[in-house]
């Protein structure tokens, strides 16, 4: 089994001394994944809302 | 063949099929990713010349393979649409390119921040970055040339072309490495020993983050195409009976 390769949380997040560089890498990461995320589901309501709208404009 | 091709072509089976089969993939992709990157980021040994940054690998590597994967498969789609005259095959190149895009930029990213603690820069005018930029600016041009047509059949054929073209990039972006002096490296030999360069004990958490990355590629990737289905068949009976019925939410 892999063990555990820092001996505290803070060694953790310091990362070495190169806790800027992995860090940001891993939030700009994060954050793009979130954003692929949630954009289509927005996407997905905004297209039944529009399709309703045209198919009740186009029963009157 | 082709009818089997002219089926898979129809955008209702397309939605139909992937109806049941989105949720089980999102568990699959989240698994996969969660344990890549967990393994990477704590169970791995530091390495012995970059310490702990070497950790932006688990990312940056699968991130760049994706980015130039998800263009071909956008190609592939372009010419099926151009030659065929597949429209569903238009809707997906058209969702592939935001998600191309995203991966490119996060490729550069993540490799500028590796680049300042290991080269000492963000960036360098090398063939293996500049030529990766340019698969960007491809993406890029590929999104903003579709939009620029008011009449959406001729966006989808320009976007179609340029998206062809484009292709010759992806060969001088793999070989980039090999034809010009680099500052990147070339391509790491995966060891199947521990005393090898790269032993599997480095490697298989890349592996698990490359499996979960192509699985979050292709479920957003039908999330993106299902809505582009929504919108282009909202005529079609099928649509109109699902957008009526209550059970669809929003």
């Amino acid at each position: 089994m892999p063990q555990f390769q820092f001996d505290s949380l803070g060694d953790f997040l310091s990362m070495g001394g190169d806790a800027f560089f992995v860090w940001g890498a891993y939030a700009f990461f994060a954050v793009s994944m979130i954003w692929h995320i949630i954009q289509p589901g927005m996407q997905r309501r905004k297209v039944i809302r529009l399709v309703r709208a045209r198919m009740q404009r186009d029963q009157q | 063949m082709w009818q089997w091709l002219y089926r898979l072509g129809s955008p209702k089976l397309f939605y139909d099929m992937t109806t049941g089969f989105l949720p089980w993939l999102t568990i699959v992709t989240y698994f996969l990713l969660i344990v890549g990157l967990v393994w990477g980021l704590g169970f791995v040994p530091p390495d012995y010349q970059m310490g702990d940054n070497f950790r932006i690998a688990y990312i940056h590597i699968p991130m760049s393979v994706g980015a130039m994967g998800i263009y071909a498969m956008m190609a592939c789609m372009a010419a099926m649409h151009m030659i065929w005259n597949i429209k569903l095959a238009d809707l997906v190149a058209r969702s592939c390119a935001a998600l191309g895009a995203t991966y490119c930029a996060l490729s550069l990213v993540t490799g500028s921040l590796w680049g300042k603690p290991t080269w000492g820069t963000y960036w360098i005018w090398d063939a293996r970055l500049t030529s990766m930029l340019i698969l960007l600016f491809v993406f890029i041009a590929i999104m903003a040339l579709r939009s620029a047509y008011d009449s959406e059949n001729s966006g989808s054929k320009a976007a179609s072309v340029l998206t062809l073209v484009g292709v010759v990039n992806l060969p001088i972006i793999h070989y980039s490495v090999v034809w010009w002096n680099t500052l990147h490296q070339g391509d790491s030999i995966l060891g199947v020993s521990s005393q090898s360069a790269n032993p599997p004990e480095v490697w298989s958490p890349a592996f698990f983050v490359g499996l979960g990355l192509i699985g979050f590629f292709f479920q957003a990737l039908i999330r993106r195409t299902r809505n582009e289905i929504l919108l282009h068949e909202r005529r079609s009976q099928w649509v109109q009976q699902l957008l009526t019925s209550k059970q669809l939410q929003e």
